[in-house]
Parts: C-alpha cells; structure tokens; sequence
C-alpha cells in the first residue's frame, strides 16, 4: 500500500469490501456477488461526485452480468478527454482480475497489450491476489484505470497521439 | 433474474446519473483570489501564514498582535511570529503601525511592552524597596531583562507615585534611608573646621554606611554625596565654599583667614605670599587683589601703598643729599631684590630722577644719586691724573675694552641666575597649582634678565664707535714687539678692578655691604665711571697729541738744518781741492770715493749720533710721552751701549735700520781707530791725520815717505812737548822699518834683538801718542 497515493488510499478504505467468492458459473452465488458488486459500484460513484470526481459511467451488457460497457474520462488542462470502456467477467473471478479494455487507444501506447487492454502495474496484481475475494469491479476502476490514465493521458495528449473532441473547457478537476 | 439484482441496477444506474457535487482545489482558490484581486474586487493588501494555506489582512495581523499584547503584557516580535504565524517581516511592519497609534504600547528592541506591564512591575520594585531600603538599578535589570537606562527612564517616571523612593546614581533608595544619609552629610560638613577636599570625606561615609549596613548593604555611590550636599549648600544648612565641586572650605575657617589676613596687612603694610600659602589660599596674589584692590602684588609679597610712600620719601631724600641707599634697608626683610625693583618702579620720585638723569639703579635695590656718581669721578678722574701718565699704551687698552666689558655683562647674567636660583630654592613645595603658578613666575625673571642683558648691550655701543674712530688712526702706527706691548700693559686706562677698589676707598659704607652686594653694586658703577674716566682721559690725551704736533714738527726742521751744516763743514775740507776737480775732470769718480770715506771717518759719527738723538725726541712726542725742550748741543757724543738702546726704543722697522746703522758705525771713526789700534807701526798715520783734521781743517791723503814733511808742517800749531814727542815717535817708527827691511836681507840674531828693543820703546810711547790725540780734543770742546 506504500506505492499509493493518500488519496488513494482513504478512497479506498470507503469502498464497500466484497464477501461471496463466485464467478459467472455458480448460479445463485454468482448472483449474490453482483448485488454486492452492485452496492459497492453505487458506493463508489456517489463518493466520487460528493468529491466532484466524477470519471467514468458502466453498466453490464447482458443479463448475466458477465460483460460490462461504459465510458470513462479524463481532464487535462482544463480539457476532457473521453474514451470508451469494456471488459468481460473472466470464469475464474474473482481470483482472476477482469481486463480492462480501452478500445479507442488501441496501438497507442506501448502500456497496452493487444486488442485495447491497459497493462496495470506489478503493484496491482500482487494487490489484487492478497484480497481475493474483498476487491470487486469497484476496486479494479480504483485501482486500476484510475492511475492508469492519470499516468498515460496526459502523456498522449502531449505527444499529440490523442486529439481533444469535445471543446468544453469544463470547470472539472483531475481524478488524482 | 432477481427482483434484487435488478433494484441495485436501477439504483445504480440512478447514482451514476446523479449530478456530482463541485468542489474547488487549492490551486483553484489561489487563481480565484488572484483573478479577483486584479479585478480591484480585493482592493486591499492579503498577506500569506507561514504555513501558506491562509490569508490574513493587516487588519486582522494588528487585531491578533493587540490581543496578544493585552493577554501577556509585554511579547516580543519573535514570540508574535511564532503565535500568529505570520513572518517575522510583517509582524515588525504592523506592530510598528499598532505601537504609533497606541500611546500606551512601547516598542522597545524587538519587544512590544504595555504601560500596564510597567505599572505592575513598578510595584513589585516598590515593595522589595520598602523592604530592603536600597536596590541597585543594575540588579532590576539583569532581573527584568531590559536596559539600565530604560528602567531608569521607566522608575524616573513613576517615582513618587507607584514608587517612593529617589533615584540617584544608579541606586533606589527610600525617602527614610535618604534623611538618614542627608543628616551624616550635614554633620560632617558641619564637623569640619578646615578645608578639606570632600572625596577624603565621602570615603569616610562610605566606611560608616558599611559598618552600618553589614553584608546586606549596598556600597553608596560618592556622587549620591555630592548631590546631597550639594542641596545643603543651597539650603543654606551649611556655611562655607566649595571650589571644582571638591575643595570644601568651611565658613569658619574662611573667616579665620580673612580676620588673620587683614590684622597682618594693617599692622606691617605687606603681607607675604607662603604665609597665605600656609592658611590654605592656592592663589594668593588674586586673592590678595580681589580683597585690596588699592595693594600691589609683587614676586614674593603684596604691599600696601603707604610702603611705598615711605620708600619714596627716603630715596628723594638720599638724591637731595647727593648720596645713595640700599632700599632694603628700609623695606621688610623678607623683601628681594626683583621686589625691591618692582616697588623702585612705582616711586614717583624714583621715576622722575631716572628720567631727568638725577639717579641711578644698580643691583636692582640700590639707587644712587647722580651727584654721588659725579662726585665719585671727579675723585677718581683727579687720582687718575697723578697715577696714570699717558701713552700710546692707552690704544692697546682700548682694543681690550671689548672683551673685559662682555665679562661684565657675562658676570651680570651670572649674577641674574644666581638671583633666580636663591628664589627658587625659597620657595616651599605646595599644592600642584601652586607649584604651576610659581614655575610661571620664575619664567617671569628670565625676562628681566634679558632686559638687563639689553641694557648692557646698549652701553657699549658709543664706546664701540669711538673705538673704531681710533682704530683707524691705528692703521698708521708701526707694529709693537711683544715685550713692549708686555711693558706697556701695565700702564694703562683704569679696568674695572682699579675703579671698585678706589671707590672702595673712597666710600667705606660699601665696605659693609656682602661681598655678593659689593659685586652687584660696584660693577654696575664701575661701567657707568669708566667711559666717564676714559672720555676724560682721552680728551687729554688728544689735546697734548695736538701740541706734540708742533713739537715734532720743529724738531724735524731742526734737524735738517742740522744734518745740512754738518754736511757744508765737510765739503769745506775739500775747498783747496776745487782746482783739481777742475783740472783732473777724469778723476771725479775716485775724488768721490774719497770724499765718502773721508765723511765716514770724520763726521758720520756725529750726524749718526744727531739724527738718533732726534728721532728718539720724535718718537717720544708721537707716543705722547713726556719730554722736557732741551737745548740742542752742536755736537752730541754718544756711547755704543746708549746708540743701541736709542736704536731699539724706536718702532719696528724703524728700529731694525738704526740698529744697523750703530753696528755699521762701530769702529769706524778716527778717534775710536786711535783709541783701539795695537800695532805702533800703523798708529803713527791715523794720529798724523786726525791732528791734521782737527788744527787745519782739512782732509790729509798722504804716502809714508811724505810723513816727515806732514808732521814738519804741524810744528807751527803744536806746542813744543806734543811736537817732541811725535818727532821721536817718527824716528823710532822709521828705524824700525829700517831695520825690518835690512833683516829681511840678513839673518843674524843681533837684528832680532834690535829690532825687539825699538819695538818696546814704540809700545811705551804709543800711551804718550794716544793721549796726544784724545788730550787735544779737550782744549777743542772748551774752545767750542
């Protein structure tokens, strides 16, 4: 935890921790994981707009929740850089993280495999495997694609690989 | 799908939805003061916290700096800083700003202090001073932490309010401790009887206030004594005078003083300076003078003017009489010489003689009277006359002058030091002003000194010229040997030693005097006589040179006429021969030779003889010796021994050519010839001739073979003995010659013994010849 910021940290601390160990193959249990995962994605968002940090927007694509849709966005001098999310539920969650997909961004930076998938940090899997089951969706945004793209945005956009399409110059704060 | 699952979606699609709260950052804010600042909607000044999270206007900083201030009293900017949390640089801006608009704030090295604060303290300091009497300022502020002269500045303000108690030299002090110190003082001053200088005084207190006090006390500063004192004076509870704030004298001594001083001047008219020194007094001559502005301050005394009035009368006295007096005599004892010559100074009469010339001043004390002086020259002139003949010496004397009058001036200025040092060495050792005030006055005599040296180089300056006149008549008289000029010193002008001798003898009162006044009397007088004397002596002098004039004169015309009778005689023993002049033209030059020799031998000695005789009248009259007119014989005959001392007596090179002329004389004249001659042979002609010179007046040049006609031709004028006897002397003469030549040709010894015999009879007559000669120049003097 020493890797994180404070911010981070006390964020972090408010997330609601998951109980149930199931993936998108136990049925019923599967199906008590998505209410908590449910009740610490509302927890999460709200806390971010009480903090008016506000920076992503998902929701399951199927039935079955095993596959989530969205966007996410980030402001850089007063700019806002919006990209689309996706990932799928993989059969072994939650002892396997889900993988975050940036579709848009896709071949534009060496931090992303093949097909969109950000490459997290060496510090996030270890993290994630400690507190299998307690960290859901919620915790992977935070602690994932939050730092994610406060490290690589602002880099793109220098280099001039992303270009803004919005030209509102929102009152909005970073993530960070 | 579960009634459940499908709630928490709507829920959180419905919190997703949500609008979000905007919230402001740090950087946010500080852009929007910014921005609001350049707007001019902050139209005033925002000042940053040291931690840099806060604003806070000067309003705000001067409102926490004055609260802190009410809360603790006194806070220094550090503390401020460190509270309010503002930098040090502002703090010191408003506390500035919040100590010049309160009246009751003071800003003192970086502390803010309250008047309040002073308030509080000022009592906590009263109550420790009513306990211990006495607090030493220095210990309050090692206490309290500020400056001495702060706190002093602080107590001065509230002494007699918050604090009862004086404040004086450092010290605090109750009003009871301060009586107690007051009425030592007093008494003190009140006990003394004599002056006294007050640090002695306060040193004593301070012993007593130590005894007093013990450990606990704290020793009192002496000008906490002095200023009490001080107040004394001027209350009027102590009597007396206080001198540079040190020297006390009290008014029962300076009554003393004055009573002793005045009772002294009224009884004696003076009064002495060491006696004054000796009751206290460091100034006396303006202590005297301020008190008896009518008095007159001298070297070691003051006196009153009747003294003065006294010493007057006496001296004009002593001038009617034509006489002198030692002012001494008539004035104290302890009065000197310089003294004497100050009060001299102020006699009118005194002052009215010296200008018309009817006194004089020698030794600084004794006057004597112009009558005195004249009749003590016209003594001494007279006894002059008879002791001292005069001479060309006199010159030689006078070129003296010089020297012997810088040995008076020399001796003068000795005597000047002497004075000096006698003064000195009469003073006593006294306080360092009075020691400074009599050096100065001793640096005064050095001053009259000079003025005597002055005076005495003036006298000799008339002297001086006439001594040039004379030295230019000098130039023409020939050098003196050394032994002359050794035998003419003795008789000369009169020195000095000669005038104080005689008028030792003449006036026995000196004779009474020390030998020290002797000298300082008489050498003065001595200078003052002897120009007299010598412009006395000299006039005579001049007057019997300008009748020796004549005399010389008359007598070099005496002796040409002299020399040329002398001279006509002789040629008139060459009358007869004129003829052959005539007729031997060709011969003149050996007739001359003749006629030279023939003057040697007859009448060079007298013309010698004359012309010595005169130039010793002549040179006598020149030097202004003595000589009585004498008659002038025709003929002076004169000894070798008298030519040779006539020859010396005269001058220089002068001298060298009579001497000559003697030694070239000697032996040179028939007579003498006659009187010397030891061969009988040769005796014969020079007797033959000077009979001839003196019976017929003409010069005889003849061989040996005419002798017989010559001695035949004076047979007339001979009488019968005279011519006897130089007839046998002729025969014996010729038959010795005779015989001479005849045993040059024969040499047998019956010649010899002849010979022998007719020699023994020449020598026997040749007494009998010469008295013949010398006999007949007798009968020619009785003649003559």
């Amino acid at each position: 935890m020493e890797q994180w910021d404070t911010t981070t940290k006390s964020t972090l601390t408010k997330i609601p921790l998951l109980t149930t160990k199931a993936g998108p193959r136990d049925g019923a249990a599967w199906t008590q994981r998505l209410k908590e995962e449910y009740k610490a994605l509302i927890a999460y968002t709200s806390m971010n707009k009480a903090n008016d940090n506000d920076w992503f927007r998902i929701s399951a694509a199927n039935p079955e929740g095993t596959r989530w849709v969205g966007k996410c966005w980030y402001v850089h001098n007063l700019l806002k850089f919006e990209f689309d999310l996706q990932f799928d539920i993989p059969v072994t969650y939650p002892a396997t993280a889900p993988e975050l997909e940036l579709p848009e961004l896709d071949g534009k930076t060496h931090k992303m495999y093949r097909g969109g998938k950000i490459c997290l940090t060496v510090h996030f899997k270890p993290l994630w495997a400690k507190n299998c089951p307690r960290f859901g969706i919620a915790h992977a945004l935070c602690l994932g694609l939050a730092p994610w793209l406060a490290a690589e945005i602002p880099i793109l956009v220098d280099s001039g690989m992303i270009k803004h399409k919005d030209d509102v110059a929102a009152s909005s704060s970073d993530s960070s | 799908m579960d009634e459940e699952l499908l709630e928490l979606q709507k829920q959180f699609e419905f919190a997703q939805q949500a609008k979000s709260s905007i919230r402001l950052s740090d950087r946010n804010v500080v852009e929007l003061v910014q921005k609001l600042h350049d707007l001019q909607i902050i139209d005033f000044d925002l000042l940053h916290t040291v931690s840099g999270k806060e604003y806070i206007t000067p309003e705000q900083l001067r409102l926490e700096i004055c609260s802190e201030v009410k809360r603790l009293g006194r806070v220094s900017l550090i503390d401020l800083t460190d509270s309010i949390g503002v930098d040090l640089y502002h703090v010191e801006r408003q506390a500035q700003v919040v100590v010049s608009d309160d009246p009751e704030l003071m800003l003192i090295q970086g502390e803010i202090i309250s008047k309040s604060y002073w308030d509080t303290m000022a009592e906590e300091i009263n109550e420790r001073l009513q306990e211990c009497s006495q607090i030493a300022v220095a210990e309050l502020a090692a206490q309290l932490q500020v400056g001495s002269e702060l706190i002093s500045s602080m107590l001065e303000s509230r002494l007699g309010t918050l604090i009862k108690g004086r404040l004086e030299g450092g010290q605090l002090y109750t009003p009871a401790y301060v009586a107690r110190v007051n009425a030592m003082v007093r008494g003190a001053a009140r006990g003394i009887t004599v002056p006294m200088n007050l640090s002695a005084l306060w040193s004593s207190l301070q012993q007593l206030l130590q005894g007093m006090d013990g450990a606990t006390g704290v020793a009192v500063d002496n000008s906490f004594f002095q200023t009490l004192f001080n107040g004394l004076l001027k209350e009027v509870e102590i009597l007396g005078s206080l001198r540079a704030g040190v020297h006390w004298t009290p008014a029962v001594f300076a009554s003393a003083q004055k009573e002793f001083v005045d009772s002294f001047l009224s009884q004696n008219s003076f009064i002495s300076y060491d006696s004054l020194q000796k009751l206290g007094i460091p100034q006396p001559m303006q202590y005297l003078q301020s008190r008896y502005p009518e008095g007159i301050p001298l070297v070691t005394m003051f006196i009153h003017p009747s003294m003065i009035e006294m010493l007057d009368a006496a001296i004009e006295d002593a001038v009617e009489r034509n006489s002198w007096i030692d002012s001494l005599t008539v004035l104290p004892s302890l009065c000197d010489s310089q003294d004497a010559h100050k009060i001299l100074s102020l006699c009118p009469s005194v002052q009215s003689a010296l200008k018309s010339n009817r006194a004089l001043i020698v030794g600084e004390s004794y006057v004597l009277s112009d009558g005195f002086i004249k009749d003590v020259f016209t003594r001494l002139d007279k006894e002059m006359q008879t002791t001292i003949p005069i001479s060309t010496a006199s010159k030689i004397d006078d070129e003296k002058q010089p020297t012997k009058e810088s040995k008076g001036g020399n001796d003068s200025g000795r005597l000047s030091e002497f004075n000096d040092v006698s003064t000195e060495g009469g003073n006593r050792p006294a306080m360092d002003r009075g020691s400074k005030k009599k050096k100065g006055k001793s640096s005064g005599n050095p001053r009259s000194s000079a003025a005597e040296s002055d005076l005495n180089k003036q006298e000799p300056i008339p002297s001086k010229s006439k001594r040039n006149q004379r030295k230019g008549k000098d130039t023409s008289v020939l050098h003196v040997s050394e032994s002359k000029r050794s035998k003419e010193d003795s008789v000369g002008v009169p020195s000095e030693e000669w005038i104080i001798n005689k008028v030792l003898a003449l006036v026995p009162e000196f004779e009474e005097q020390d030998v020290d006044d002797r000298e300082t009397i008489l050498k003065p007088l001595a200078n003052q006589l002897r120009p007299m004397l010598v412009t006395s002596w000299n006039e005579r002098r001049r007057a019997m040179l300008a009748e020796n004039s004549d005399r010389m004169k008359r007598v070099l015309d005496n002796l040409q006429k002299k020399l040329d009778e002398i001279y006509e005689k002789a040629l008139d023993l060459f009358e007869d021969d004129q003829a052959t002049f005539v007729r031997n033209f060709f011969s003149v030059t050996r007739y001359l030779v003749v006629l030279h020799r023939h003057l040697l031998r007859t009448t060079g000695a007298s013309i010698a003889d004359m012309l010595l005789c005169n130039l010793d009248v002549y040179n006598k009259l020149k030097n202004g010796i003595p000589v009585e007119e004498s008659q002038n014989s025709e003929s002076v005959s004169l000894s070798s021994g008298e030519r040779t001392s006539i020859a010396k007596s005269l001058h220089g090179s002068l001298s060298v050519k009579a001497v000559a002329l003697v030694e070239s004389l000697e032996g040179k004249d028939l007579t003498s010839q006659v009187s010397m001659e030891n061969d009988p042979v040769l005796l014969l002609p020079k007797v033959v001739s000077l009979l001839y010179l003196k019976i017929h007046n003409k010069a005889l040049q003849a061989p040996g073979r005419a002798m017989s006609t010559a001695v035949s031709r004076l047979k007339d004028k001979l009488d019968d003995s005279a011519f006897k006897t130089l007839m046998d002397y002729h025969s014996a003469t010729v038959t010795l010659l005779a015989l001479l030549s005849a045993s040059t040709n024969d040499e047998d010894d019956c010649a010899s013994d002849r010979i022998a015999t007719k020699k023994e009879l020449l020598e026997s007559l040749m007494p009998m010849l010469k008295s013949l000669v010398l006999g007949s120049t007798q009968p020619q003097v009785a003649a003559s």
